[in-house]
């Protein structure tokens, strides 16, 4: 998982595929390590559909609250995306 | 013999199926005590013995300290007989893999076993198991796994420290990986129970030593090493798909997507095509009603409302429905089958080299639809001034109502030639973001190292048809209703405005509008065009309105009026276009609407996005230069070539 975290750096988007190629591993133990650092916060899915607050109407939420607000039926087969949150 | 027995595991790993099985009805749901995480109980009997079952929440994709996973993981430190139910045996199969339940159950030290949940012959050897794991209260065999954890910086010295005096309840294996990970709820209990000397050398001693990451490195090799030699088949390597090659390719990967989407709106044109051959057939509905109402004694002020407003403004609304029709249909495709993730994925590294994050090209996308979607969706770029770029950058990416008027002007004034002028606008839409990127982004962005993102890409999958035909007749119908409430206020508005009563040239708007010619033609625009340049602004539909009521009513450009002193009513809005804007006057004109600035709520998004008026401002108003810039540059372009 730190070789995975490390090679992000070269600020390059991965598939999870290519992960698995580079770092010599599987596609599913690829898996087993994104659930696990998501898990202890190192990296966190990116939600770009509507929140829970707002049911996606994004009037009157407050875009500080609500961090994804796509309209409904955008982007409904974008599959799923990770970022790496900095650690400071 | 009787037990309570916890259920854990990962979410979707069949706890629940397995908790129903054994409990039936005899089950009930509260919550745990002072949490607000639902608790599932229940009991069943087993041999004349009742066991009681808990089922508790999944502890993996939990954020570490929820208050599912204190509970959940409360459960797996109590020192208590366990044994491994390995479910979904029946998948496992179907995969090809062999699994050696012994050889796992020999490493562990405890009872493992291959299940079912969903098989109710299974049921027996659960049964036999949970009593084989009762009889031997067996447990955890987690040498090994300590093994791994001593090679941890500052595992060994921190457990001397935890070793006499740990809170009860927890081995000191667990409380020093906790340590190492920097738990809170771990951290706060020590607080509670060690004095305040042990506690400065442990904080010490972690902040030196290994971290979370390194932590569950030691686990997954411990899991690696157990199921060394007792899975087999499981290696399966996944190729990529044809395709998938091409689009995931360093080099050929942007090319290929820009191919897809440009072969794309080229085949938009073709649904398109047989829509605008119904809209020309509305507009010459307009002669003959036209004729009729004079014949009938009608007045001329609401024969022209009617015809050159009404009729007129729906001929074109209809023909710009065919490209509604088509660009949805080839985007909602695009989506559907997988190449817009791919998409996102191959201008991942674009958007770096622009100062931004991969996660831009997404509210990108979404502006070709709507630019205040576009907006909204860049709220998940935290940082404000990429956010403040990320919109600044979606406004020049064309929106529905564009899409819808931009090809059928195209087509009006330019025939056949029109998708190479949709595919010149694209380009040009690329070059004016980069621009923008540049012009914008040295007060808005740094350059901060830049991480990379984790993708999966969805597989590619056939469209389902129906649900996509449905989703795009919607947006039509959407469309059609607004765009038309637009297309019919703005053209009477204009229309009137210019009804001169008698003569053409005595109405205001006419006299206004001749007289800032001399200007806007510096731009390529005659007066009506940049009327309707500025109509844009408020919506791009807007500026249909404006050209059906400019040129079909009754204040025609000069040469024009002429011709219609005669029974000339016949002639169609196309014509009347061709005859009275040139190729390059048009050209101009839908550079100039094409990058003006999406429409008035696209703005107001903004502002409520960015909370920065001067930032909204500064983005409107180049939006605007810009425009007629580019207009200036089509103009004089078009000059040398026709
Ligand atoms: N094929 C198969 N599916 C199973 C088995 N056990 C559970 N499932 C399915 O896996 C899914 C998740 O199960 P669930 O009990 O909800 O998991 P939980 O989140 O751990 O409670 C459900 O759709 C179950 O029907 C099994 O042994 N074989």
């Amino acid at each position: 998982m730190k070789r995975l975290l490390e090679l992000l750096k070269d600020g390059n988007s991965r598939t999870i595929e290519q992960l698995a190629a580079e770092l010599g591993t599987t596609p599913a133990d690829i898996d087993r390590q994104l659930g696990f650092l998501e898990h202890i916060g190192a990296i966190r899915r990116v939600s770009f559909s509507a929140q829970k607050t707002c049911g996606g109407s994004c009037k009157g939420c407050n875009p500080a609250e609500c961090r994804g607000c796509m309209p409904k039926n955008a982007a409904q087969n974008m599959g799923e995306m990770w970022e790496v949150i900095k650690q400071h | 013999m009787s037990a309570t027995i916890a259920l854990l595991g990962q979410p979707n790993s069949g706890k629940s199926t397995l908790f129903n099985a054994l409990t039936g009805l005899r089950q009930h749901v509260g919550n745990w005590p002072g949490k607000t995480v639902e608790k599932k109980e229940g009991t069943f009997t087993y041999k004349g013995d009742t066991y009681s079952v808990a089922d508790l929440p999944g502890s993996y994709s939990m954020s570490a300290n929820s208050d599912e996973e204190v509970i959940t993981r409360d459960y797996a430190g109590l020192e208590a007989p366990c044994f491994l139910v390995l479910n979904m045996e029946d998948v496992a199969k179907e995969q090809g893999k062999t699994i050696d339940a012994a050889a796992i159950e020999k490493k562990l030290g405890i009872p493992v076993m291959l299940f079912s949940a969903t098989d109710m012959k299974a049921y027996d050897k659960f049964y036999s198991t949970l009593e084989r794991a009762l009889k031997s209260k067996s447990h955890l065999d987690v040498s090994s796994l300590e093994k791994e954890y001593e090679k941890l910086g500052g595992y060994a010295e921190i457990k001397e420290q935890l070793a006499d005096n740990a809170p009860s309840g927890y081995t000191p294996m667990w409380l020093t990986v906790k340590v190492l990970e920097n738990d809170k709820v771990v951290s706060a209990k020590l607080k509670n129970t060690l004095d305040d000397k042990t506690i400065k050398k442990i904080e010490t001693l972690a902040k030196g030593g290994a971290d979370a990451v390194a932590a569950g490195e030691c686990k997954f090799a411990w899991i690696d090493e157990i199921l060394q030699g007792a899975v087999s088949g499981s290696k399966s390597v996944t190729k990529l798909g044809r395709l998938d090659r091409i689009y995931t390719h360093r080099i050929w990967g942007k090319p290929a997507v820009v191919l897809t989407v440009l072969l794309g709106l080229i085949a938009s044109f073709i649904p398109a095509l047989p829509i605008m051959g119904v809209g020309s057939l509305v507009d010459m509905l307009k002669t003959a009603v036209a004729t009729g109402l004079e014949g009938a004694g009608c007045p001329a002020l609401v024969t022209g409302l009617l015809c050159d407003v009404g009729i007129q403004s729906l001929s074109f609304v209809i023909k710009m429905l065919g490209f509604v029709f088509g660009v949805t249909l080839v985007f909602g495709l695009l989506e559907e089958v997988g190449v817009m993730a791919r998409i996102s994925y191959v201008f991942d590294n674009t958007m770096g080299k622009l100062g931004l994050q991969g996660k831009s090209v997404m509210p990108f996308l979404v502006s070709f639809g709507c630019t205040m979607g576009g907006a909204a969706g860049a709220r998940v770029i935290d940082n404000w001034g990429q956010k403040v770029l990320t919109i600044a950058l979606a406004w020049a990416v064309p929106c529905g109502a564009a899409w819808a008027i931009i090809p059928m002007l195209s087509t009006v004034f330019f025939g056949a030639a029109a998708p190479l002028i949709i595919v010149v606008l694209l380009l040009v839409m690329l070059l004016h973001m980069w621009i923008t990127a540049k012009v914008f982004g040295a007060k808005l962005v740094k350059t901060e190292d830049r991480c990379g993102m984790i993708m999966e890409l969805p597989p590619y999958h056939k469209p389902k048809w129906g649900a996509l035909f449905r989703y795009v007749l919607g947006r039509t119908k959407d469309t059609f209703f607004r765009v038309v409430k637009v297309v019919l206020l703005v053209c009477a508005v204009f229309w009137l405005l210019s009804y001169g009563g008698g003569s053409d040239e005595s109405s205001l708007l006419y006299k206004i509008g001749t007289a800032i010619e001399p200007v806007t033609m510096f731009v390529g625009l005659p007066w009506q065009l940049f009327i309707a340049f500025i109509a844009s602004s408020v919506g791009k539909e807007g500026a249909v309105g404006v050209i059906t009521a400019l040129y079909s009513g009754t204040s025609y450009a000069q040469g024009f009026a002429e011709a219609m002193s005669g029974a000339a009513r016949a002639a169609n809005l196309n014509e009347l276009l061709l005859a009275n804007v040139t190729r390059p006057e048009a050209l101009a004109f839908i550079f100039a609407i094409t990058f003006n600035l999406p429409c008035v709520v696209a703005l107001a998004a903004t502002y409520q996005e960015i909370h920065s008026v001067k930032w909204t401002a500064k983005i409107a108003l180049y939006y605007t230069a810009t425009a007629l810039l580019l207009s200036c540059i089509a103009y004089h372009i078009g000059q040398l070539i026709w």
